[in-house]
């Protein structure tokens, strides 16, 4: 300690040129979280206001008193609950047959042989990259001549089909496990089908909740595939917030449509703040390796 | 990328069989099981992308409107009009400039929060969320965000203004309403964030250090050590990034109002934000015009693959692998 203590007047300049830098990274950063913030603020705030507060110039920024009718509103403008009913079926068939349809895919581009194996798996890092929209319209008006549309159908098809991004997942930790399970399961007379699911699927489960997460929340905040397929009374909510709420004179209510989206929002906020870690794994696995 | 060769190995030769015909039993086995287990995706992809491909292409040298039996082929007419349309050009014009626009500034400041974010930063995990959350919000909730923020009679810019005594701004229109949608997209550059930051943790202190040792100082070690050990990542996004902001048509459908019910899919928005796509929902959804909205399709089709292609082959200018790390 003595010897350093000689270039106090050093180390001093440098730290408080540290601190400076440190400082002005803390302010950029307190800065930016109040911006990326404020949207969520703001919507708090237009929710919590009467219609009248609503009017008042100049724009209020915060209601004196919070007004919890427009969340009541939201509820029974609408049958609010019926919606979210169907956004949790269509999500559920959706994320329980592409959870699993995806891991048998993955489980096959990872540990089995094949001819046109290689092939296969270009197409499908492909399809990952296919504009998906583009392909959308045209199914849908198929699906409108199998007279698939107004049911729910379609995302049974598409969960049985698989997701090529969640194969991609699979196949990243089926890859990395060891042969030797494998063939000793072989060895002991087990076929590849019950490799699978005795061994290579109940490892899995950190991936089968992130493809479960991901892709129910992907059917939860999906607008465009329930609009075009399904009508008034059976769609989601994602649908029914986007334009349900007007006063008798068919004028919107802004205060009551952001609570009805806070409501819609809040419960996948709550699910990702517990699951953190694999939506991030989800998202890391993909950018990382793709 | 591929560390294990599973499936490749040979298995130790049974016991009480010639091991010859063993193995060719195993190897007969293992293709089939292969398809077994793929066919789930195999048929997905067939029926649910190639037909719907094939069809539409069918489709674009028809007259078809969504309904009548009465259509014909009309060969290559439509895609001939389409090119002359200067709609066409117009919202093709659009696309790519809000494309040119919002993926390098989707990236640099998912690169750039990463970075502030990899230094020894207290309420690291705290921050990362907040940045990260926007991203993970449904389109629909974060249009009817972003609306109520550039609204003009209720919208927090607007108090801003009155406070300040300046006349209030109608945002949601030409020309600030581009502007507006290009905002409401860089809110959720988290996930980009979250990305670049595992790639930039994931990057050996030591290399870092030897470049200081060598005298470098921030910038250089920036640019000569973390960007190009870092390229390869911002590619992907760059890649993925440029395929989904060329399809945007919903983001400024909901912005513009639109909601509920195919109507809201068919409406329109103001010129700034007439898109490609939303040039083509329009040509389905209002004026039944599926035969020359499937000649769109398809030209955009191949417009992407061509952006994408042209992508991957510039990558070898400005992507650095490392030799040994094997990708595909």
């Amino acid at each position: 300690m003595k010897i350093f203590a000689s270039r106090t007047p050093y180390r001093s300049r440098r730290r408080r040129r540290l601190a400076l830098k440190e400082g002005s990274r803390y302010t950029l950063l307190m800065v930016l979280a109040v911006l990326f913030l404020a949207p969520f603020l703001w919507l708090v705030s237009i929710a919590l206001k009467t219609q009248s507060q609503l009017a008042i110039f100049p724009i209020l920024f915060w209601p004196s008193q919070a007004d919890w009718q427009n969340f009541v509103q939201a509820l029974t403008l609408v049958p609010f609950w019926n919606y979210a009913a169907n956004s949790v079926i269509l999500a559920m068939i959706y994320a329980v047959l592409t959870t699993f349809s995806s891991a048998l895919v993955g489980f096959g581009f990872a540990r089995l042989k094949g001819r046109g194996k290689r092939l296969w798996f270009v197409v499908l890092l492909s399809t990952m990259m296919l504009p998906q929209i583009v392909t959308l319209i045209p199914t849908y008006v198929l699906f409108a001549r199998l007279n698939l549309v107004n049911t729910y159908w379609p995302w049974a098809l598409w969960g049985v089909g698989a997701s090529p991004f969640l194969v991609f997942l699979y196949r990243q930790f089926f890859a990395a496990i060891p042969i030797d399970l494998e063939e000793a399961a072989i060895l002991d007379g087990c076929g590849y089908g019950q490799i699978f699911w005795r061994i290579f699927l109940p490892l899995s489960l950190p991936v089968i909740v992130t493809a479960f997460l991901l892709s129910f929340v992907w059917v939860w905040g999906d607008y465009v595939t329930p609009t075009l397929l399904l009508s008034q009374d059976n769609t989601t909510l994602a649908v029914a917030i986007s334009a349900s709420y007007v006063d008798p004179n068919n004028d919107p209510l802004p205060n009551v449509q952001a609570a009805a989206a806070l409501l819609y929002i809040l419960p996948e906020i709550v699910v990702f703040f517990f699951a953190q870690r694999y939506f991030v794994r989800g998202i890391v696995t993909s950018g990382l390796k793709g | 990328m591929i560390r294990v060769q599973p499936g490749q190995t040979e298995l130790p030769p049974a016991v009480h069989q010639p091991r010859q015909q063993r193995r060719r039993g195993w190897k007969r086995y293992s293709s089939r099981t292969f398809y077994l287990f793929i066919l789930p995706w195999l048929a997905g992809f067939l029926g649910l992308t190639l037909i719907p491909l094939i069809y539409a292409l069918l489709v674009s040298f028809t007259n078809f409107d969504g309904i009548s039996p009465h259509w014909h082929w009309v060969g290559l007419s439509n895609y001939r009009e389409l090119l002359r349309n200067t709609d066409t050009w117009y919202s093709l014009g659009r696309t790519l400039f809000f494309t040119v626009l919002a993926v390098p500034l989707n990236v640099a400041g998912g690169l750039g929060l990463a970075m502030l974010l990899n230094e020894r930063v207290k309420a690291v995990g705290v921050l990362r969320t907040i940045f990260y959350v926007p991203s993970i919000v449904p389109v629909v909730a974060s249009a009817i965000m972003w609306r109520l923020i550039f609204d003009r009679d209720v919208g927090v810019l607007n108090a801003v203004l009155e406070r300040l005594r300046i006349p209030v701004i109608t945002w949601l229109v030409d020309p600030t309403v581009f502007y507006a949608l290009l905002i409401m997209i860089l809110w959720g550059l988290g996930g980009g964030m979250v990305i670049s930051l595992a790639a930039l943790q994931g990057i050996p202190q030591e290399l870092e250090e030897a470049a200081m040792v060598d005298g470098a100082n921030g910038w250089q070690i920036f640019r000569r050590v973390t960007l190009p050990l870092l390229s390869p990542v911002l590619f992907f996004q760059v890649v993925t990034g440029s395929i989904t902001s060329l399809q945007i048509f919903v983001q400024p459908l909901l912005l513009a109002g639109n909601g509920g019910g195919v109507q809201g899919l068919g409406g329109s928005v103001p010129r700034g934000d007439f898109f490609y796509m939303i040039n083509v929902i329009q040509q389905f959804l209002v004026f039944d015009r599926f035969g020359y909205g499937s000649a769109m399709l398809w030209i955009f089709f191949l417009v992407i693959l061509a952006i994408t292609l042209l992508l991957f082959r510039s990558s070898s200018f400005w992507v650095y692998y490392e030799a040994d790390h094997d990708h595909e």
